[in-house]
């Protein structure tokens, strides 16, 4: 009932977001039609294409020709490839995923982990090592980071290859290096949580059941710790889709990302606002698997929901 | 006797053994594998408009003529050819028995096919208006095409020659519809194996293939990095045997490999301050002294890193050198630009300008941009570069001069031939002419060009065309772009034409 309810208030969401996808996209300045021909094309040249890409047509015929796209994807065709946009999405988005979801995977375990050892021993070296390396997590930028490991890993030490994205080895790097953001903010967000939580009344009377520190803390500590942090790994996951921008084009991984950086650069408006709307259905879903979860772990959520 | 019988055995098996080895240098061997920084997108030539595109398309395809290393044409699916007495039709015979690499044959028909489906407005290739003057295109017999050429057109052979006007085999076009664009069946030494979208493609050998450049490689393995960084340590990490797009910062560091190098061939592309004919601009001497200005050398040394030559014409080597003219360098002359202004009645900080550079179009452009701005107000005036992004930088330099705020907007050219470039970009009122020039000597000589057929005739006509340009300055002329390639050494026989189109046809690897 709950999901049912959430998917339907998303719609009006999607909605707005396709007419502002739309509309911006149509604002970008730079005209397709004369990008296309080059810059020795003759008016006649560029107007013969305006023509041919349907550019012509007025504003709102072509936002219902974006909205008929989307229930019937071989009308929404690339100005480049002349391809389904939807077949070109779908070719790339299993590296997008691989690279986000493995990242986030990774950085949840490794930040949750460190998180832990610090809360744990306060004060001790580990704690300081982590917090030192958290605090560079956050602030390296992804880009500069993955050019210095590529230096290091594949140039100096030949472990792993430079870019691209043909073996499994290839998404080794770039999933180590995405992995940290999240690893960083983790640590940060579990330690604070986790150590807020320790001096709690429930946590004493666990110990008093006689039950070990480390199940105390596993079962008891962190499973209320991770409310917060499921919020966050939520938009953390939504950041990164958006990050792939970037780590893509650095790691040479054809993913959705690179191919939303060539459509701007090209101004291959079809391929530009179905990625955006894509990126906006998953924002939706992640923010729905995020209270689902929440609602798990957090029986008040559920309680507030029954009464209200 | 049993002697004898050895030495004949022996003898026999070391015939065998060089007739084998003859055999094996002429098969196919190798792997080449070439990173480029740019995602090619479609290697249909009708709408292909990159480098890259046009690498592939020259190993896959074959069209009726094609350049050489040089830029020169030479024959390719055309045994000879010739113009009508009228010079309205030329007529083409081509190489008989040849296929596409589907097994379809490669007749006069396919020919026509090819050429009136690039024509055809429903196509929508972005070459039809380049290819118009081609007329209507008919097939005569097997082995005969003809170009009823809608005016005279003494270039027609550097059209034909371009990769935009590769054959392509119009039945699997219509089977296969987009996807053609990623696996085009032609009749080159090579046919595309396995492409995926973004991250690379594979070229092998086309077994159908008959000509003159048989494949020499077993695959050519492209992976597409547009992150320079990333792309230079695929050579480092001997990953990559060519990379594409060297940045100027990376050339010492490749040099300074055991196993590769960096080759710097000459670039077409021909980059200038294109200058908009009203107000100050439409005073020869405010040109003349702006072009005096500029200090040509200290740029592309210090700035371009090597990867420029200053502009000795307007339009780059490898435009048709036959009919290309150069002339000495404009001298950097800073006080001789002040006096010239003065007398064309500007005081010092009287005159100012502005003018459009793109982000990221050209090597090093907005530092460029900046330095220009500096050497402007040096000779007292008021400069602001306005550095855009692409898709605004587009839009300004595609305006009607009378339309335009700036005074000038960066622009590189590398266009298919002599005719192409000066008619489009200074016959009065064509549509590509965005600075307004106008000069009725040089409308009649680029008419009169355009239906030469003679070269002595046409290399006189397009000289004087170059000469009085060169002498009128509509532009601030710059540099030409030097190409920048990291090769392994291993790489052996690899060329590159002017227009930045990799040739794959003799390479071989050690």
């Amino acid at each position: 009932m709950f999901v049912l309810r959430r998917l339907s208030s998303a719609l009006p969401t999607l909605f707005a977001v396709s007419l502002l996808v739309f509309l911006f996209v149509d604002l970008i300045p730079g005209d397709p039609a004369q990008i296309l021909a080059g810059p020795t094309a003759s008016n006649e040249e560029i107007e013969s294409i305006r023509k041919f890409l349907g550019l012509n047509e007025p504003l709102l015929s072509r936002y219902g020709q974006f909205l008929r796209g989307i229930f019937d994807p071989s009308v929404a065709t690339s100005f480049r490839t002349h391809r389904p946009v939807v077949v070109e999405l779908a070719e790339r988005l299993p590296n997008t995923l691989i690279v986000s979801i493995g990242g986030l995977a990774i950085g949840v375990v490794l930040g949750t982990l460190a998180g832990i050892v610090c809360a744990m021993r306060p004060g001790g070296i580990a704690d300081a090592l982590i917090t030192v390396l958290t605090l560079a997590g956050i602030s390296m930028p992804i880009y500069w980071l993955g050019l210095l490991c590529i230096w290091y890993f594949a140039v100096n030490l030949g472990w792993l290859p430079a870019a691209g994205a043909s073996t499994p080895m290839h998404f080794v790097l770039p999933i180590l290096v995405i992995a940290t953001r999240p690893a960083a903010m983790f640590s940060r967000l579990v330690a604070t949580s986790l150590t807020e939580s320790m001096g709690r009344d429930y946590l004493d009377t666990a110990r008093a059941k006689g039950l070990s520190e480390t199940r105390v803390v596993l079962f008891h500590a962190l499973r209320n710790s991770l409310i917060a942090a499921v919020s966050v790994a939520g938009v953390q996951f939504g950041g990164m889709l958006g990050g792939s921008v970037v780590t893509e084009t650095v790691f040479g991984i054809p993913g959705v990302g690179r191919l939303l950086v060539d459509a701007v650069s090209r101004a291959d408006y079809p391929v530009i606002q179905y990625a955006i709307l894509m990126f906006a259905v998953f924002f939706v879903a992640i923010n729905l698997v995020t209270d689902l979860l929440t609602q798990w772990l957090d029986p008040r959520t559920r309680d507030q929901e029954r009464l209200a | 006797m049993r002697n004898l019988r050895q030495t004949c055995c022996n003898a026999a098996l070391l015939v065998g053994l060089s007739a084998l080895a003859g055999q094996a240098q002429a098969q196919p061997a190798g792997v080449l594998r070439v990173a480029v920084g740019a995602d090619p997108a479609t290697f249909d030539p009708a709408f292909n408009d990159l480098p890259v595109g046009n690498a592939v398309d020259l190993a896959v395809l074959e069209g009726l003529f094609r350049l050489d290393p040089q830029n020169n044409v030479e024959k390719s699916l055309a045994s000879e050819s010739s113009f009508s007495p009228d010079g309205k039709i030329f007529t083409v015979k081509i190489k008989s028995g040849k296929k596409f690499s589907n097994g379809d044959p490669l007749n006069a028909e396919a020919v026509a096919a090819s050429f009136n489906r690039m024509l055809d407005e429903k196509t929508g290739s972005i070459y039809r208006g380049l290819y118009a003057s081609l007329g209507t295109i008919k097939a005569v017999g097997e082995d005969t095409v003809e170009f009823h050429l809608s005016e005279p057109n003494g270039h027609i052979l550097m059209l034909l020659a371009s990769t935009a006007a590769s054959i392509v085999n119009v039945k699997s076009v219509k089977e296969m519809g987009a996807e053609y664009g990623r696996k085009p069946v032609g009749s080159g030494p090579y046919k595309v194996d396995r492409y995926v979208g973004g991250e690379g493609f594979k070229l092998v050998p086309n077994p159908t293939y008959a000509g003159d450049y048989p494949a020499t490689l077993k695959s050519i393995d492209f992976i597409v990095v547009p992150e320079d960084g990333s792309r230079m340590a695929l050579l480092e990490t001997g990953a990559a045997d060519i990379v594409e797009r060297v940045p100027p910062e990376s050339m010492a560091a490749i040099n300074a490999l055991k196993d590769a190098k960096v080759v710097n061939p000459p670039s077409m592309f021909s980059i200038n301050m294109e200058m908009v004919l009203r107000g100050p601009l439409a005073d020869a001497k405010v040109r003349k002294a702006l072009n005096m200005a500029v200090d040509r050398d200290g740029i592309a040394k210090g700035i371009l890193g090597g990867l420029g030559t200053p502009s000795v014409g307007m339009v780059g080597p490898g435009t048709q050198d036959e009919l290309r003219k150069t002339f000495p360098p404009i001298a950097f002359d800073p006080d001789g630009a002040k006096k010239l202004l003065a007398e064309a009645g500007y005081k010092p900080g009287q005159l100012s300008l502005s003018f459009t550079c793109p982000t990221g179009r050209y090597i090093k452009d907005v530092q460029v941009c900046q330095a220009l701005a500096g050497s402007f107000e040096n000779i007292g005036i008021k400069a602001t570069p306005l550095v855009v992004d692409r898709g605004t930088w587009s839009k300004v330099i595609g305006m009607e001069p009378t339309a335009r705020t700036d005074n000038m907007g960066m622009v590189g050219r590398a266009t298919a031939g002599m005719d192409y470039t000066l008619y489009r970009l200074f016959f009065t009122g064509v549509g590509a002419n965005r600075t307004g020039y106008a000069n009725p000597r040089v409308d009649a000589l680029l008419k009169e060009g355009r239906a030469a057929t003679d070269p002595a005739k046409q290399k006189q006509i397009y000289g004087e065309v170059q000469e009085i340009v060169w002498n009128d300055q509509p532009f601030l002329f710059l540099w030409y772009q030097t190409q920048a390639i990291g090769v392994a050494n291993r790489v052996q026989g690899f060329a590159v034409q002017p227009n930045e189109t990799l040739v794959f046809d003799k390479v071989t690897l050690k």
